[in-house]
Formats: structure tokens, C-alpha cells, sequence
């Protein structure tokens, strides 16, 4: 079993492990060190640990500054305010140079956010990082995928977006399963009648939509595609030939993520027919988890229907 | 290299960057003549005198850094780091030309001796906390130096930066700011709350001077004053916009504008200099 408790206390964990075997890894807090759970990044390494306090813009322009003299900066706080309040540091001065610096965004998706409400609910963040040149954009499924995660985006010489959670993430995968940047890992093919991709925290969702179709007949292949951000267009288009109809689910706004991500392979390599599910470009409320993923349209029967709609009109 | 050379006549220096300044502008028929000159006598400082840099190897990791945060004034760089021999001066023909490697604003990836990308105002601060606290970190001995507009710094991000530096108690970091008066619109003083410039870096815990910009013994001597520093340091510099021809100064209609034939001819008369053109 894991010795983390979710995606956060993965990544600082797969920090310290970092840090330990090379010094230019260092961490830019915005305040954020107690919300990254990377205190005991912090006590390991004090001279590594940089707080700039409530200041995501001048976080990101450290990093830069840090990256552009050798060193490996992680920024880690919430998406939004990484993605929205910093975005003009993120692509200027660390997309546009390609520096070294990773970015951990938590409170990913409704289900991220949930009961702090829309300004800490952040649905806009992998569509925004998609559209800027340069960036590696992934949203790993679980603590185990972010740590190894955390570990790969280390070994790309240039700016990543990594999508965390807030501590109520599933765990789908065992500990030992690789995260292998930009290719997707097929998780389950129960038979070739519809493709579900999906990626993030809502691959648990998609795991139980799988398994309950196949108890009524309708077997999915079932794609985690982790890595939105080079996407893994030649695997994804096989997967469309083998099915001819597909479901995308995403806990992120309609717009600009995994949906259209997978649209886009499709219609230049393989036109099918596709249903999406995520946030349907509206505000959600404050809820529970579970709960609030479920009104917004992201439940296990709002995807397994989505499958059947796909397959009717495949 | 180190530049020891006192004798080096920084007037002369500072009014070739100027003349480069504006053969490129006329050349490029594009660019922001006004705030380079304003900086010019800063940058010949810099550049000719205090910078610790090698043309030779520019990504050379002990060397000080310079951030030109006002980065439409980058034509005044260019010419400083061509006459400093990072790159010919013939280069500087191709100023924001397709495929040119000096670009509209600097990029530290296509122009040799830039040491930061530049040109949307207001992070060229936090840039430089990033590579100040590297030189901590890595024990370097390093300086950086950053060059702001007074208009830049109604950023909110420099005072995120101001903050961050102060806190860390970065003393191998030096702010000038290019206080001309002026920014795009208009006067400071109409277009902002920003005034005074002063007591505000002063409640932020920095090192504060204020000199003449246009002054070479004030510069140096500023410099070495914020280098004696335990804090960051601010050099408030005050400068005329356009300084060094009289039909640029404080006309800010000089912010971005293209000189004709005959005030390029008027350059050539009072600031000498060799001709690129």
C-alpha cells in the first residue's frame, strides 16, 4: 500500500526523493507550502525551500529567474492560481524561454475543489496550459501515478503543468505501474464496441461506468490518457479504428480539455462519433465530492449513458 | 571581462549607443527611441564599466546578470551588446525583422548576452529575485542587475518582487529605475497614483538613492554604495526622456515613433559616433 495519503502528499514525497539525489531541485511556495503537504520538503531542505507568500505571479517569475540559472523549480498551489493569476508568467517567462520549471496545480476539477466553491474549483486549467506553446500538460489518475508522475516530468528539459487534487482522490492504480509520459495505457478492453478515455481523479468513475456496462452487454475499451499535452495521437487513433465510437469523461470544463484533446485526434485521423462527458461550461456550487461531480453531469450512470448514446449512434 | 578601465570616455560611449539607438529605429521604421536614450548613460555604465561579462562565453555562469525589464527600450541594449562585441553591429540592421535575433523585445534564447526574456512590464524584478536568490543558493558572487520604467512599477507584481527581495535581504541585487516622468499615455503624474517613488521602496526595507541618470560619477558611485548594502538596493535614477537630442527630449510623442532622414541627420551632427547604416 501506498505511505501517502493522496496526489499531494505524493508529490512531496516524489520531491524529497528528487532532492535527495540531485541539489538543483528546489520548491517556489506562493504560501503553499502547508496546502502542498511539503513541510517535511521544507525541514529536509531549508535552503531549497522558497516562499515567496500570497504572490502566484512573482512565484512563477522566481521560478524563471531560479530555472534560467540551472536550478529545477517545482511551483505547487492551486491550479487556478497557478493557470489564471500567473498565466502570463507561465507562458512568457517560462514557456516561451522553455525553462526548467514544473508546475504541481491541486484542487483540480469540481471534484478538486468541491466544497470551497468556484474560486477554488479550477475546471479552466488544463485548457488554458494546452493552448500555450511549449508546455507537457498531464493529469495523472491517482497518488501512486503522481508520484511516479512528479518523478517523469523531472526529465524533460522544459515546462510542465501537472493537474493534483485536494486529498479525496481514489486509488486506481497499484504503486509499481510505470507513469509513461505521453503515451496512453489501456486499462481494461472488455470488447471493442465503444472507447472511453478518460484521465484524472474521474478515471474511478470511468473504471465503475466499464465494469457496469459490461454487466448489461456493452464492452468499452477503457484508455486512462494521462498525458493531455503531447498527445499520443497514433495510440488514440487505433483505439478509434478498433471501436468506431468513443466517450471522453473529464472533471474539467467541456472546453479545451481531454474532450476536445481526443476530438481533435479524431477528426484529422479517424472521424467517429463522440459523446463527452465534464462540466458543461457553467459554475458548478459548493458540495461534497462525490456529490457535486455527480449533479454536474460527471456520474458513473451519466457516463455509462453517454457509452450507450455513443454506441446507437455509432 | 572585468572592465577596470577608468579612462574609457563613457560620454562618448553612451552617445554611440544613442546615434545606434537611432539608426536602428530609422532603419527597422519601427521601435521606442524615448526610453532608450533615457537609460543610455546606465547602460554605458553598465556595460562599459561595471558588468562582469564575457562576450566570448556569454552563458558563462559566474557572470553578473542584467534584466532590462523595460524591454521596449531594448535598442540601447542591442547597441551595448554589439559594441561590447556579444554579437556584430551589422545585426543590429535586422531590428524586429522576420527571423531577426533581435527581436521586437529581448529573447534571451536568440540575442547572445541577454540574460532574461523581456518586455511585458513589471516582472523583470521578480525575474531577477530568481536569479538573485540562485547566486545565494549556489554561492555565487555574482550581481544582478534589473532596469525598470518608473510607469513599470504600477505593476502589482513588483511589489510582490519588492516584498521577496526585502525578506531574503538580497544585497547582490540592484534595481535602477528609469525615472523619466513619462510612460506611454502620458505623465506619471497624470496617468497614475503612483507618486512619490521614494518612500515607498523605503517602507519595502531597501537601500534607496536617488541620482542624477544622466550623471557617469553618480552612477558608478551608486553602485558602489549598493553593493556596501546588507539590503536590495534601489537607485532612483532621474532621466529625460529622450535625452541627448533636444527635439526628443521630454516629447513623449518619442515613446515609439520613426525619425525622418533629416532628424537622423541631426543625430549624426550632435552625438558623433560611427555610422551604421
Amino acid at each position: 500500500m501506498s505511505n501517502y495519503k493522496g496526489t499531494r502528499e505524493a508529490f512531496s514525497q516524489a520531491l524529497i526523493d528528487l532532492a535527495q539525489e540531485d541539489d538543483r531541485f528546489v520548491f517556489v511556495s506562493a504560501d503553499s507550502l502547508k496546502a502542498m503537504r511539503a513541510t517535511a520538503f521544507a525541514e529536509k531542505f531549508p535552503d531549497r525551500y522558497i516562499e515567496v507568500g500570497i504572490a502566484e505571479q512573482n512565484a512563477v517569475a522566481v521560478a524563471a529567474g531560479l530555472a534560467s540559472c540551472g536550478l529545477i523549480p517545482y511551483v505547487g498551489t492551486y491550479g487556478g492560481f497557478i493557470t489564471m493569476r500567473a498565466c502570463e508568467q507561465l507562458r512568457t517567462f517560462v514557456a516561451y524561454p522553455g525553462l526548467h520549471v514544473k508546475f504541481i496545480g491541486i484542487n483540480g476539477g469540481v471534484f478538486g475543489g468541491e466544497r470551497e466553491g468556484v474560486t477554488h474549483q479550477f475546471f479552466e486549467d488544463l485548457g488554458i496550459v494546452r493552448s500555450i506553446p511549449g508546455i507537457t500538460v498531464v493529469a495523472p489518475a491517482d497518488a501512486h501515478q503522481v508520484y511516479q508522475a512528479v518523478k517523469a516530468i523531472s526529465k524533460i528539459d522544459g515546462p510542465v503543468y501537472l493537474r493534483a487534487g485536494s486529498g479525496r482522490e481514489h486509488v486506481v492504480y497499484d504503486q509499481e505501474t510505470p507513469f509513461e509520459l505521453g503515451k496512453i495505457r489501456v486499462l481494461h478492453k472488455y470488447g471493442n464496441h465503444v472507447a472511453l478515455f478518460a484521465n484524472g481523479f474521474i478515471l474511478y468513475r470511468a473504471i465503475e461506468a466499464a465494469k457496469l456496462l459490461n454487466e448489461q452487454g456493452i464492452q468499452v475499451t477503457l484508455v486512462d490518457v494521462h498525458t493531455l499535452k503531447p498527445i499520443d495521437v497514433e495510440g488514440i487513433t487505433a483505439i478509434l479504428q478498433d471501436c468506431g465510437a468513443a466517450v471522453t469523461v473529464e472533471d474539467h470544463n467541456i472546453i479545451g480539455g481531454l474532450g476536445d484533446a481526443i476530438s481533435k485526434v479524431s477528426t484529422e485521423h479517424c472521424p467517429v462519433r463522440i459523446e463527452r462527458v465534464g462540466l458543461q461550461d457553467v459554475f458548478p456550487s459548493s458540495g461534497p465530492a462525490e456529490e457535486v461531480t455527480d449533479y454536474y453531469g460527471m456520474s458513473v450512470n451519466h457516463i455509462a449513458d453517454a457509452v450507450k448514446k455513443a454506441l446507437q449512434r455509432k | 571581462m572585468l572592465k577596470n578601465d577608468n579612462s574609457i570616455d563613457l560620454q562618448s560611449k553612451a552617445n554611440q549607443l544613442r546615434l545606434d539607438v537611432v539608426q536602428m529605429v530609422h532603419g527597422a521604421k519601427d521601435g521606442h527611441p524615448g526610453p532608450a536614450l533615457s537609460i543610455a548613460d546606465i547602460i554605458a555604465v553598465l556595460y562599459f564599466k561595471e558588468l562582469r561579462i564575457d562576450a566570448n562565453n556569454p552563458q558563462w555562469e559566474d557572470r553578473d546578470r542584467f534584466i532590462l525589464s523595460k524591454g521596449h527600450a531594448c535598442t540601447v541594449l542591442y547597441a551595448a551588446l554589439a559594441r561590447s562585441g556579444f554579437f556584430s553591429i551589422d545585426e543590429c540592421r535586422g531590428l524586429r525583422s522576420l527571423g531577426s535575433m533581435l527581436q521586437g523585445h529581448p529573447d534571451m534564447n536568440k540575442t547572445p548576452g541577454i540574460d532574461m526574456t523581456s518586455g511585458s512590464l513589471g516582472n523583470g524584478l521578480s525575474l531577477g529575485v530568481g536569479i538573485a536568490l540562485a547566486a545565494k543558493y549556489r554561492k555565487k558572487s555574482y550581481t544582478t542587475y534589473v532596469v525598470m520604467g518608473d510607469g513599470e512599477i504600477q505593476e502589482g507584481i513588483v511589489w510582490e518582487a519588492a516584498m521577496c527581495a526585502s525578506k531574503y535581504q538580497l544585497n547582490n541585487l540592484i534595481l535602477f529605475i528609469d525615472n523619466n516622468g513619462w510612460q506611454s499615455g502620458d505623465s506619471i503624474e497624470q496617468v497614475s497614483g503612483l507618486l512619490p517613488i521614494l518612500p515607498k521602496w523605503q517602507a519595502f526595507n531597501w537601500h534607496c538613492q536617488t541620482i542624477d541618470g544622466h550623471d557617469f560619477t553618480q552612477i558608478i558611485n551608486a553602485i558602489d554604495q549598493a553593493k556596501k548594502s546588507p539590503q536590495p538596493s534601489v537607485i532612483i535614477a532621474d532621466t529625460v526622456k529622450g535625452k541627448g537630442l533636444a527635439y526628443m527630449e521630454n516629447d513623449n510623442s518619442w515613446h515609439k515613433r520613426v525619425p525622418d532622414d533629416e532628424q537622423l541627420t541631426i543625430a549624426l551632427k550632435t552625438l558623433g559616433g560611427d555610422v551604421n547604416e
